[in-house]
């Protein structure tokens, strides 16, 4: 059955590839050269490995997130607003404290903010699904244009910068209350080490504890898992919980170590790549860590297409989208039992 | 129109569903088809009708040989079917279901619908709000609609699958009425039922139907004791049940009611002593299903009281019934007992949970082997439970049961299993009951409810008996009751 | 063009699976997310081809220059000027080669910063950075502070006014803005010469300093005119700022421009002036214009802004960046750093001098003979004579701006706290 499913992934990710090559080709660009490019755009300088090293952080912790979710079964797709929820909450204690309290421990508020107002929204998500019967696909986008909206508001209003009403957010806040970096760039050891934190326990969690067991059967058979007394509603709702709590983390790391204020699309959209990061690991937690990697330095080296090649960078997302979706018809077919297909197909005609 | 079914056969793995089924309908005739759960009728209605393929045999509408692959060609040829449970769109109004499956047409008139519709409904005396919605319906205003509809996209055989449960008595004459009017037309009606009164007030013939075989082929009036012996054609098999009972209450209902949507059973009392084994007898989807999950917690009675060991426990979460010590093993082994994606060793992991956060996985790996020894499992602990057979899913199941255990609720607890594995399921719920666990079970197997049951109840179109002792029951009035007669047979 | 980047919706077949299915609508958002259909940016460099040869190309490398836009390169407006205006200097300096990233902003680039951005545009080479936007004010002093021997110019910022309020003493980095406000009195005016109702629509980008300051100057230019030329009541005189947000459409964040721009032209405003970056106002005037109505617009930043609906056009300020970038990058390469405040007002012996003046203005078509009323006025305001930036004028609220006589200073002016008394519409 491995040797299947492998057979069918290898076979989807070469038709993906081919499939990515043509689209560059006809936009009239060698495959070859913009690879090299995007790899070149991701590492040739330091500053570029160091953004690598900063969008991976927040793309981590958000699909660490949303291996519970998937896990208990469920597509949170309200993961952007629960980022964006986490940087406005992230703001609150920046604002209200900024000078009456020691620069560490308004950092370490803020986060603690962040983790919690991504956690109400993603209980909020919970709520929705599970007691207003709203699948959580859809509570998850209503949610999301409400935090979007929120935050759109905040910016242009009661946290405006003086006199001005812009899209480009609040005012920065003061360098003391920005994350520590490796030297003169971008990356923060802070936030990888929060990152790998974050990895780590989603791992021992889902894989050595009673609650992740419970949170599989959940996620495989909610009504069986129901009649053999797994305490369900606690879990689903659990499950929003912890996903919005980490994206709530990624969020506030997007205020504290990339923008260092609240700006309309803080969440940069980490959300919606993280959940191809995780739909592309699928069930395997040691995937996610090379995975969003990639995905990172994809993102960051995308910025030389338009410099070096005349491309749209949008086409990264091509590549992340084509390969996603190669992967689950792989998976989707190579569970497929075809031979039986056929027979019903012949004996029907 | 007339029907003619020659030879046909349907196998489902080594079912015969139909084996060499013969079966002539006179057009101007209501033919009945009787038969026990599994005797093969609702195959062949659906073979019939288009939601089967044969695998052999020929069907000949007006003697010329038609090919019926889909519902649609069915429809085409003018054979129409009323399922037990409606086909039908609830959130729609009753105007448009009845304009649903219409074919051929982008625009459709609404005007001359509803003059068509309402020119039906007057033929047969259907009183039905055309722009209510048809959830609002009974079971039986929806049969309505569902007929007309059938009748206005040109139905010359009407095929009605047990569509006497859940109707009031009023809706059962209105219906036999438009029956007999369409026979009246030249029309020919197929009557699916288990119920004697039924076939024997509308039928002009009737077929007995047993394991897949016509058995035979009856003018009617034909006698309950005729067809009770067609129906059955061979004696219960005796209890072998040791006796088990105890003087203690495992269960006590008071005044419940089983409520779905088509069926509303009051139970008025229903006590159950440790060690007792109560079989639930009744064609499939009478109410068997709904007392069990009453029992197991996951369904809510409107009125009443539930006592399980003497203790309350009507309205109580279902958490509390499993720390009361019961257990329900639905039929449906991998939607609802099982975990497909989990192996045997998570199951049992997840039985049992640790004192930490973490989950001792070589201790459940020790008590994996072990139930898989005691348990006769041919399975690995890390086999997943959905690449287990039939039958060591059924064990698996039973090895995850918590010991002790108060009360045991078993749907099917041997259905698809072989003999062998069939007899050590029951040795091991006979050593429960031993060890003071009531059991309650549903089956569609006669001769295991006669087996191992001390009292039966029987489920029949919205009604359920009083217990009997299984000592004292015989095929007829089994069959009686079955066949929707409780009155004769409680004497 | 695509001026209103309405997002494509993706359709993807439904493939029964519900994983494939939503993973499959999920990527639909993000292509919708991504793709903006404009084509994008590029390098060009003087091409070999017509690079004279045996010019001061032959002495080596080239100077890099590199451009942060914050919106498209072809938007007709603000960012389009700041890039021909580029690509005026590489005709003339064949030694200069330049490198841009266009449509840096949230919206577009959702996960990107002009100072990073501006990172990449230096370890290409780039040994003079130019940022397009106000709103790249801390990126341009974050980047300025990060590579200290690179030239950083922040177009429309005031980091380095020293008599401002926000100098911040950075060596690396200056400013350069024009006095775009003479430009927006003779729009104003040239909008006040063409309402047949009195009432000016103006389509206002955010709200900051500088936005204030310029639909200030044309109302003040429409005021002016409407008096003076026309003979008319300022008081019948009505003027409307509405403000989208940003300085394009971002489809779900600001508001939408064009539907500003219908709302104004639908409610008697029969002039409409474009405060921002895309030509909104010019499309659907013209649209409004096909439709019957007699309405007018003015353009803004694009000298060639009129060509859109030539008819209806009563004119354009615009920029000619070329004038103070060449000269910038002149003293970038002789290394000098540029760490002055340049607010460069027009030459006003020849304001559509493309080599000499930073600003001009070019009079439509739908102006007609009353363009002689715009030659008085940017003539006046030439010599001095006209100064409308005189007291007295009042703020929106009231409150006392300039007292009878007294003139504004330059700070008065840049840091202009509210819209004007007569002015309708929010001040921030």
């Amino acid at each position: 059955m491995i040797t299947r499913t492998l057979y069918y992934q290898t076979a989807a990710l070469g038709i993906a590839t081919i499939l990515i090559s043509s689209i560059i080709m006809l936009s009239g660009a060698s495959p070859i050269t913009v690879l090299d490019s995007m790899l070149s755009g991701a590492f040739s300088t330091p500053d570029q490995i160091a953004r690598v090293f900063s969008t991976l952080s927040p793309l981590l912790l958000c699909a660490c997130g949303l291996m519970f979710t998937f896990t208990a079964g469920l597509y949170n797709l309200g993961i952007e607003g629960q980022i964006v929820f986490g940087a406005i909450a992230t703001m609150v204690p920046i604002r209200l404290l900024e000078n009456s309290l020691p620069p560490a421990l308004v950092i370490l508020l803020a986060i603690a903010f962040g983790t919690a107002g991504g956690m109400l929204w993603g209980l909020f998500a919970g709520i929705l699904n599970v007691y207003g019967r709203i699948n959580e696909i859809f509570a998850g986008l209503g949610l999301n244009f409400v935090a979007d909206g929120l935050a759109l508001y905040l910016i242009f209003g009661p946290w405006k910068r003086p006199g001005v009403a812009s899209m480009s957010g609040t005012e920065q806040f003061g360098e003391v209350l920005w994350l520590p970096t490796f030297g003169n760039t971008e990356a923060s050891p802070v936030a990888l080490a929060i990152a790998l934190l974050a990895l780590g326990a989603t791992l021992l969690v889902l894989r050595g504890t009673y609650y992740g067991l419970q949170l599989r059967a959940v996620g495989y058979n909610l009504r069986a898992a129901y009649v053999l007394g797994v305490p369900s509603v606690r879990q689903l709702l659990s499950a929003f919980a912890i996903c919005g709590g980490l994206a709530g983390v990624a969020g506030a790391l997007q205020v504290l170590a990339v923008f260092h204020r609240l700006i309309p699309s803080i969440s940069s959209h980490l959300g919606y790549l993280a959940l191809l990061v995780a739909m592309l690991a699928g069930t395997n937690l040691w995937l996610l860590l090379p995975i969003a990697f990639f995905f990172s330095a994809l993102n960051i080296g995308s910025l030389q297409l338009p410099l070096s090649l005349n491309l749209e960078s949008s086409l990264a997302g091509v590549m992340q989208g084509m390969l996603v979706l190669a992967v689950l018809l792989g998976r989707g077919l190579s569970e497929t039992n075809w031979l039986d297909k056929i027979s019903v197909l012949r004996r029907n005609v | 129109m007339q029907v003619e079914l020659q030879h046909i056969s349907k196998r489902f793995g080594n079912v015969h569903a139909n084996d060499d089924v013969s079966l002539r309908v006179e057009a101007g005739t209501i033919h009945g088809l009787l038969g026990e759960n599994g005797a093969g009728k609702s195959t062949l209605v659906k073979i019939l009708s288009g939601f089967l393929s044969r695998d052999a045999g020929t069907v000949l509408l007006n003697g010329q040989a038609v090919e019926i692959l889909t519902p649609a060609d069915a429809m085409r040829l003018g054979i129409g079917m009323l399922h037990q449970d409606p086909l039908d769109f609830p959130p729609l109004t009753v105007l448009d279901n009845f304009m649903v499956g219409r074919a051929g047409r982008w625009l459709i008139n609404r005007r001359q619908v509803v003059r068509q519709f309402r020119q039906l409904a007057d033929q047969f005396g259907f009183d039905l709000d055309i722009h209510a919605p048809l959830g609002d319906l009974t079971v039986g205003e929806r049969q309505q609609v569902e007929i007309l509809r059938l009748l206005s996209l040109g139905v010359n055989t009407l095929i009605l699958d047990e569509p006497t449960t859940g109707i009031s008595a009023a809706q059962k004459q209105a219906l036999f009425a438009a029956a007999r009017q369409l026979a009246s037309q030249g029309k020919s009606v197929i009557f699916v039922s288990h119920k004697l009164g039924d076939v024997n007030e509308l039928c002009d013939r009737v077929t007995v139907m047993r394991q897949g075989r016509v058995v035979g082929n009856l003018e009617i009036p034909a006698s309950d004791a005729q067809l009770i012996d067609l129906i059955f054609g061979r004696q219960l098999a005796p209890p072998i049940k040791p006796e088990t009972t105890r003087e203690a209450l495992a269960l006590r209902l008071e005044r419940v009611i089983l409520r779905s949507d088509r069926l509303h059973i009051p139970i008025d009392r229903l006590s159950v002593r440790q060690g007792e084994v109560i079989g639930l007898a009744g064609l499939e989807g009478s109410g068997q299903q709904l007392l069990l999950q009453l029992c197991a917690g996951l369904l809510r009675t409107p009125y009443g009281t539930v006592q399980i060991n003497g203790d309350e426990m009507t309205q109580r979460p279902y958490a509390d019934y499993l720390r009361a010590g019961v257990a329900y093993l639905p039929a449906d082994r991998l939607r609802e007992g099982l975990i497909a994606g989990l192996s045997i060793q998570e199951h049992i992991a997840l039985r049992y949970p640790p004192k930490g956060l973490l989950v001792d996985w070589p201790e459940t790996l020790k008590r994996a082997q072990a139930a898989i020894a005691l348990f006769n499992i041919r399975g690995k602990p890390t086999t997943k439970v959905e690449r287990l057979s039939g039958g060591n899913q059924q064990r698996t199941q039973l090895a995850l049961l918590p010991v002790p255990q108060n009360l045991l609720l078993l749907e099917h607890p041997t259905r698809g299993l072989d003999i062998e594995s069939t007899l050590w399921v029951w040795q091991q719920l006979m050593a429960r009951c031993e060890g003071g666990t009531a059991i309650l079970f549903m089956s569609s197997d006669l001769d295991e409810i006669m087996q191992y049951s001390d009292r039966v109840l029987v489920f029949s179109g919205g009604n359920v008996s009083e217990p009997i002792e299984a000592t004292k029951l015989t095929v007829e009035r089994l069959g009686q009751m079955i066949g929707g007669r409780f009155e004769e047979a409680s004497v | 063009m695509n001026f209103l980047g309405k997002s494509p919706l993706a359709a993807f077949p439904l493939l029964g699976r519900s994983r494939i299915l939503w993973s499959a609508l999920l990527l639909g958002m993000l292509a919708g997310g991504c793709a903006t259909s404009t084509p994008t940016a590029n390098t060009t460099s003087p091409t070999a081809g017509e690079s004279p040869a045996g010019t001061t190309a032959t002495t080596g490398e080239p100077f890099i220059v590199g451009m942060v836009l914050v919106g498209p390169k072809n938007d007709a407006g603000w960012n389009q000027s700041h890039y021909e205006g580029m690509q005026a200097v590489v005709q003339q300096m064949p030694n200069v080669k330049f490198e841009y990233i266009d449509k840096v902003n949230p919206a577009d680039r959702p996960n990107v910063t002009g100072a990073q951005v501006a990172d990449d545009l230096i370890a290409k080479g780039a040994k003079l950075v130019i940022f397009n936007s106000d709103d790249f004010k801390d990126d341009a002093l974050e980047t300025a502070k990060k590579h200290p021997d690179i030239a950083i110019i922040h177009a429309s910022g005031d980091y380095a006014w020293k008599e401002g309020k926000n100098f911040k003493n950075q060596p690396n980095l200056g400013n350069i803005m024009a006095r775009m406000e003479y430009g927006k009195m003779m729009a104003g005016c040239a909008a006040a010469l063409g309402t047949e109702t009195g009432k000016i629509g103006y389509l206002g980008a955010l709200i900051n300093d500088e936005t204030r300051r310029y639909a200030s100057a044309a109302y003040l230019g429409a005021r002016y005119c409407w008096e003076n030329y026309l003979n008319r009541n300022p008081d019948d005189l009505e003027f409307k700022v509405t403000w989208i947000g940003f300085w394009f459409n971002i489809p779900g964040k600001t508001l939408d421009p064009t539907k500003v721009a219908d709302d104004f032209y639908n409610g008697g405003y029969d002039v409409v002036m474009s405060g921002i970056d895309t030509p909104e106002a010019a499309v659907q005037g013209k649209k409004a214009a096909a439709a019957g109505k007699p309405v007018k617009f003015v353009h803004y930043d694009y000298k060639n802004g009129c060509d859109l609906a030539p008819d209806i056009c009563l004119g354009v300020p615009y920029y000619n960046w070329n004038v103070p970038y060449g000269e910038a990058i002149q003293k970038a390469m002789a290394g000098t750093m540029p760490n002055q405040f340049v607010w460069l007002a027009p030459n006003w012996s020849d304001i559509n001098n493309p080599q000499t003046s930073m600003i001009g203005f070019l009079p439509g078509k739908a102006l007609g003979d009353k363009k002689q009323y715009i030659d008085q006025l940017i003539k006046g305001m030439g010599d001095g004579s006209i100064n409308l930036f005189t007291g007295p004028l009042n703020f929106q609220d009231g409150t006392p701006y300039l007292k009878a006589g007294e003139t504004a200073t330059d700070q008065q002016i840049w840091y202009l706290p509210q819209l004007l008394q007569g002015m309708e519409g929010p001040s921030q």
